[in-house]
């Protein structure tokens, strides 16, 4: 049972994939890319990462993609886009992600209370994540704070360049 | 009648009873502020104009169903149902009371964060789809604004973990027998309840919306029953971060012994509906920019030091006993 | 196990199963009875009553991205504290001290990106800078 519906979910994350890669609207590419996600998300779940399922959601599907929605907002792939998006604006684009993320819910929803027979055969649980953590790997998570500081560093100089512009103009 | 089937019942009664509640809210919201206002409100309908509420949906549901042709028409559906769904979805681990609860997953904190951020989507997609520049500048600001105020929610919420060491909400509102976390987590309480109201984008933090800037920011194209489902979604987020305060700082259904969990949560859910409609009353609107600064400049810088105090007075309070 | 924990789940299920039904039922019933219409705006862009000028291609200044950005950042810092905060008690002060290094590394780059004048919104004015042009 729990065997295959990690690889239903599997299956999910690698068509959305796909689709994602083979769109050629940003938008939709986007949104078949969130759903990949949300499928890992469930294959963490069953294979008895709870929190890594969590933080997937959290942190990949809740804030990294909103900063893919960002930038698609920022570059507005404008006239063009627009009279090519007008071909693809058939409904039935949307009939198979509304279809894998319907598979994709009922899929975690039943998955939620299966934790005991994890696919791995091994639960870590929530605890055990951060008593590693700041454990044996206590090193990492300092090593990842600097590495997350120089890349907001590297962020704001890459945007510098811009606000410098604005300002004159 | 088994454990399973009552369950689905109240599974039901919660999906009617939240979509009714901020129903009547819109009502008991113009009634509230009215009386703040020395004004009556709507009082026509039925007693103190509480068929208002029936009349309200009536004219929703007989407007003109309008996609606009401009738009990327069923991302344009899809976002208002998002944030619906979202919302909804986010009641399903609220416990209501001891027994009453859809499910007690043990990520339930987590999955009531991720659905939250999950409905930023909605707001930038509806901003996005709907091709209009009115639209698309309310839908970026609102998400900043959106997206922001996440981090603080998430990180407010954390002193609460420490102390119960559990993510499940029944662990929290258990853990609280011995006194609320009101108390000890009042920095926490504070940055939640702000964080709270930016994020279902409720005055006085609704700049996405500000009619004298944007007109109707991210949803300035829609109208009819989409537009209700921006305003049902924005009502239930408002019903949704009164239980989650309820449940995570004031004991939630925990109360005297002599009237059941759910009448002592409804209760305090209740009391924070109402100070979240005065609060828009009593505070004018902040700017854009006054709005960003407060939540990285004084917010975040409070709830860091929260964790900081927290953790030093939990553990030498631990090593004393 | 399985058995009591799946009957568990069944209300979530119907529950979820009630929210798209009551979406879709919402969708539909306005889609059936809405009054249609056509005039000769109907179908034109709302900009507070002037006609449309331009498209919506519209180019947005550069704080959205770095809010974003430094919202990402951020949030991943977070997911280190809800690591910690599930374990506090059991990794007593040992923990504590990792965690107040690692606070101590968000504070600086919450710093950072003050000074960079990062979460400051309107006119930019980057810090050293003023004087130059002034």
């Amino acid at each position: 049972m729990m065997e295959s519906l990690f690889y239903m979910a599997g299956f999910v994350a690698f068509t959305a994939t796909v689709l994602s890669l083979s769109r050629t609207n940003a938008t939709h590419a986007l949104i078949y890319l969130i759903i990949s996600l949300l499928a890992v998300a469930v294959m963490f779940y069953l294979m008895g990462a709870p929190f890594a399922a969590a933080l997937e959601i959290v942190v990949y599907a809740g804030a990294i993609m909103v900063l893919f929605v960002f930038v698609i907002m920022m570059l507005n792939l404008g006239q063009a886009g627009e009279q090519r998006e007008r071909q693809w604006l058939a409904p039935r684009i949307w009939i198979v992600p509304t279809l894998l993320a319907l598979i994709l819910l009922v899929e975690m929803a039943l998955a939620i209370t299966q934790i005991s027979g994890t696919t791995s055969g091994v639960e870590v649980t929530p605890k055990e994540v951060g008593l590693t953590l700041f454990g044996p790997y206590l090193l990492a998570v300092e090593i990842a704070s600097m590495l997350l500081l120089a890349g907001l560093v590297g962020a704001y100089h890459l945007g510098r360049r811009s606000i410098d512009r604005s300002r004159q103009s | 009648m088994s454990e399973t089937t009552a369950t689905i019942i109240f599974a039901l009664v919660v999906l009617l009873g939240a979509v009714s509640a901020a129903a009547v809210l819109t009502w008991f919201e113009r009634r509230l502020l009215g009386i703040w206002q020395d004004r009556y409100g709507p009082n026509r309908l039925g007693p103190l104009g509480i068929f208002q509420v029936l009349a309200d949906m009536l004219k929703l549901l007989t407007k003109h169903d309008w996609v606009p042709p401009f738009s990327d028409r069923v991302v344009f559906v899809f976002a208002p149902t998002a944030l619906v769904v979202a919302m909804m979805m986010g009641f399903a681990v609220v416990p209501f009371s001891e027994t009453l609860y859809i499910i007690d997953i043990d990520i339930g904190l987590l999955f009531f964060l991720g659905m939250t951020s999950l409905a930023v989507y909605a707001v930038l997609l509806g901003g996005l789809a709907s091709n209009n520049k009115y639209a698309l500048l309310g839908g970026l600001r609102s998400a900043a604004q959106m997206v922001s105020y996440e981090v603080f929610m998430g990180l407010s919420l954390m002193g609460v973990v420490m102390l119960t060491g559990s993510f499940s909400l029944q662990a929290i509102v258990l853990a609280q027998v011995d006194g609320w976390y009101c108390f000890s987590q009042i920095l926490g309480l504070y940055v939640f309840l702000i964080a709270g109201i930016a994020e279902s984008h409720r005055l006085p933090f609704d700049l996405p919306e500000a009619e004298h800037e944007l007109t109707a920011g991210f949803h300035t194209e829609y109208s009819g029953m989409k537009f209700a489902m921006f305003m049902l979604g924005e009502y239930l987020g408002l019903i949704l971060i009164s239980c989650m305060i309820t449940t995570l700082f004031f004991g939630g259904w925990l109360g005297p012994d002599w009237l059941p969990g759910l009448f002592w949560f409804s209760l305090k859910t209740f009391f924070f509906i109402c100070f979240f409609i005065l609060l828009r009353a009593a505070i004018p609107r902040p700017r854009y920019d006054q709005l960003m600064s407060l939540g990285w400049k004084v917010l975040l810088p409070i709830t860091l030091l929260n964790l900081v105090i927290t953790g030093a007075l939990a553990l030498s309070l631990q090593g004393a006993s | 196990m399985t058995g009591s924990t799946t009957a568990e789940l069944i209300p979530f299920i119907v529950y979820f199963g009630g929210v798209i039904l009551l979406v879709l039922t919402m969708l539909g019933l306005s889609f059936v009875l809405g009054q249609r219409r056509t005039n000769k705006a109907t179908n034109t862009p709302y900009e507070s009553g002037v006609v449309a000028v331009g498209t919506s291609q519209i180019r947005l200044s550069v704080e959205f991205y770095l809010i974003a950005i430094i919202f990402v950042i951020f949030d991943l810092e977070t997911v280190f504290i809800f690591a910690w905060a599930i374990a506090f008690f059991e990794l007593g002060w040992q923990g504590y001290f990792a965690i107040l290094v690692f606070i101590a590394m968000l504070g600086v780059a919450l710093v950072y990106a003050w000074r960079c004048g990062t979460l400051e919104w309107g006119v930019k004015t980057r810090v050293g800078l003023e004087a130059k042009d002034n």
